[in-house]
């Protein structure tokens, strides 16, 4: 890592060199001396803002998700409080750590003539499984792949408004509200493929609509943004076509499923009917389509989940493992997977979390900059992300 | 008396504990909540310092309460902040609004320090400790009115105020301003980052009603004969 810093430091002042190697030796000292200073190298930061050229050196650097990016890929995906950060810092920047570097690793190098592979960020609450998976995302996004991301399953078995009987299967519920606004961000971050992938069954939805065979998929999400009551439909729809075209040649694209806090398609559900009874996860649309894309019987991508114990259901606080928060059922789904484990800041990684808010202003208390303050942090968050984060916020 | 008291009871042990906010008796010793205190080796200390620790080695000393800390990052002025918005007991709540208040006033200015041009980066005060003090400062008031009864009649005299008095008076003020005088959908936090920024800056309700009582001891000033104290 010396040596890339050094690199870095010595490219403008060995071009401008070159130019003037002919003239004497005095001018050549002034040249380089004159030649300004380029930005101060930091160690929190890396230059190498796209995922798939980061490697082992860099982890525990940060380096800036770019804006537009950010608009397009994470209209729903990233975590509250980082959403906050990023507009109090006025940028976004991702810490590269092992697990997210390990998935871009396994991803770059898979079959996509196999069937998908699994993988499953797991850790204590609060060590950044949420952001290895945007990590993850952004990768896909960037290699340009269609990226069907679902920001937090646990959404989807809570706190419903409207349940309605589906028209499908009148044994199973639908959510036009939950649905209707997982298109609308779909269509945000698939601008592209919309108009270029072509479904190939044909959907009746009422007596007088339909969506034929061979129409963009652009018109089946607006069909579903614009009928509300039909949403859920579309949506597993589009997950249906979107499963059967991936990796074929005719399809040309590669499917990345991002689902976080998987463990909620398995658990329990706070929903009620209308007699008082609990609907279970499988009654729902949504979540049984969705537990069929997570299957592995499709080929050409990569299904990527976390588990979440924060927003989950019935769950004890101190529960984290896969066979704790998937449960029998849910274990015996997604088994076979790779389980990735996301720890607490490592020494090196702390370090640098710490230079980085003291590089955008954010420790402001007198005592944070001494050696003590940042023994009594380092105890006080026991290098857990979120506890960090929390304790700098007012310090 | 209350050396004589001490005198009585002194090879007494109690064989019940006493709890903190009951009166303890004056036999009981401070406790020492400072972590440099005992960081100093036996030579460091002076002779009164040393007989000191002998005592303590003896005598029972009080419970120290339970929001005493020997945290680098503690400060008196918050926590009698926080003790004073403490209602029915919940201080995990009290000190949630405060440290939330602390970090939306640090946001806020944060956001504009990073939004701003180069040329102006520096008048912008980021620290929410600083802003917090200076705006406690900003709403003390340099003298009270109290009321005195002179040939029947009720005077309001301009007096002058201990430190604590004035300390009391603005975080008083800061507090109920803000529970009483905002709009009723807006969270504690927002309302006090708010009107401690307005402080900060002199302006606001709270910099107003110390203008006000001033002005009123101003008026009065005729009256400051009848303070006899």
């Amino acid at each position: 890592m010396a040596l890339h810093r050094l690199t870095l430091r010595l490219r403008p002042t060995v071009t401008h060199v070159r130019s003037v190697h002919t003239s004497r030796y005095g001018r050549q000292q002034e040249a380089a001396a004159v030649d300004p200073e380029p930005e101060p190298i930091s160690v929190f930061r890396t230059q190498e803002n796209d995922p798939a050229c980061q490697s082992e050196k860099q982890i525990g650097q940060f380096y800036t998700l770019p804006s537009e990016h950010i608009r397009l890929l994470f209209p729903h995906g990233l975590p509250k409080r980082y959403q906050q950060q990023v507009k109090t810092f006025n940028e976004a920047c991702v810490m590269v750590r092992q697990p997210a570097l390990e998935v871009i690793s396994y991803m770059k190098k898979a079959d996509y003539s196999q069937p998908a592979l699994r993988y499953l960020f797991y850790g204590v609450t609060g060590s950044g499984k949420t952001m290895s998976l945007c990590h993850a995302v952004h990768f896909c996004y960037t290699q340009g792949w269609v990226v069907l991301h679902i920001p937090d399953a646990h959404l989807w078995v809570k706190n419903c408004k409207e349940l309605l009987p589906s028209s499908y299967n009148s044994s199973r519920f639908d959510q036009p509200l939950q649905a209707t606004a997982w298109l609308r961000n779909f269509k945000i971050t698939n601008e592209r493929f919309l108009s270029k992938i072509k479904i190939k069954h044909r959907y009746v939805w009422t007596k007088r609509e339909s969506t034929e065979g061979g129409r963009p998929l652009g018109e089946l999400v607006d069909q579903g943004i614009s009928r509300v009551k039909s949403s859920s439909d579309v949506v597993a729809a589009v997950m249906k076509e979107l499963r059967q075209q991936s990796g074929h040649p005719e399809g040309n694209f590669r499917l990345a499923v991002a689902v976080d806090g998987v463990n909620a398609l398995w658990g329990k559900s706070t929903i009620k009917k209308e007699d008082k009874s609990a609907v279970d996860p499988e009654e729902l649309t949504l979540v049984y389509n969705l537990r069929k894309l997570l299957k592995n019987d499709w080929i050409g991508g990569a299904i990527i989940t976390t588990l979440s114990q924060t927003g989950s259901l019935y769950t004890s606080k101190s529960a984290y493992l896969p066979q704790e928060l998937l449960g029998e059922r849910g274990f015996d789904s997604m088994d076979p997977f790779i389980p990735l484990s996301v720890p607490n800041y490592s020494e090196k990684e702390f370090e640098s979390c710490y230079l980085y808010y003291t590089d955008r202003n954010w420790l402001q208390h007198s005592q944070s900059g001494t050696e003590e303050g940042k023994k009594e942090l380092i105890f006080l968050s026991n290098r857990n992300p979120t506890m960090f984060d929390r304790l700098c916020s007012f310090l | 008396m209350a050396a004589s008291v001490a005198g009585l009871l002194k090879p007494w042990t109690p064989s019940v504990f006493l709890v903190r906010w009951s009166r303890y008796n004056p036999y009981y010793l401070e406790p020492e909540v400072r972590r440099e205190a005992y960081s100093r080796s036996e030579a460091e200390l002076s002779a009164e310092e040393q007989e000191e620790r002998k005592l303590k080695e003896l005598r029972p000393i009080k419970a120290a309460t339970c929001s005493a800390t020997s945290s680098v990052f503690d400060d008196p002025v918050i926590s009698k902040f926080i003790r004073m918005i403490m209602t029915e007991g919940n201080k995990v709540l009290a000190r949630e609004i405060v440290t939330q208040t602390l970090e939306n006033i640090k946001r806020k200015q944060v956001e504009k320090y990073h939004k701003s041009p180069p040329g102006k980066k520096e008048e912008i005060e980021c620290n929410p400790y600083t802003i917090f003090h200076t705006a406690l400062e900003n709403c003390k008031p340099v003298v009270g009115l109290a009321s005195i009864q002179k040939g029947g009649k009720f005077y309001q005299v301009p007096i002058p105020l201990t430190d604590n008095r004035r300390r009391f008076l603005a975080m008083k003020w800061m507090i109920t301003e803000c529970r009483e005088n905002k709009h009723r959908r807006t969270h504690m936090y927002e309302k006090l980052s708010q009107e401690l920024l307005a402080a900060f800056e002199k302006e606001g309700n709270v910099i107003k009603k110390k203008h006000e009582l001033h002005k009123m001891a101003e008026a009065n000033r005729a009256y400051a004969h009848y303070r006899w104290w």
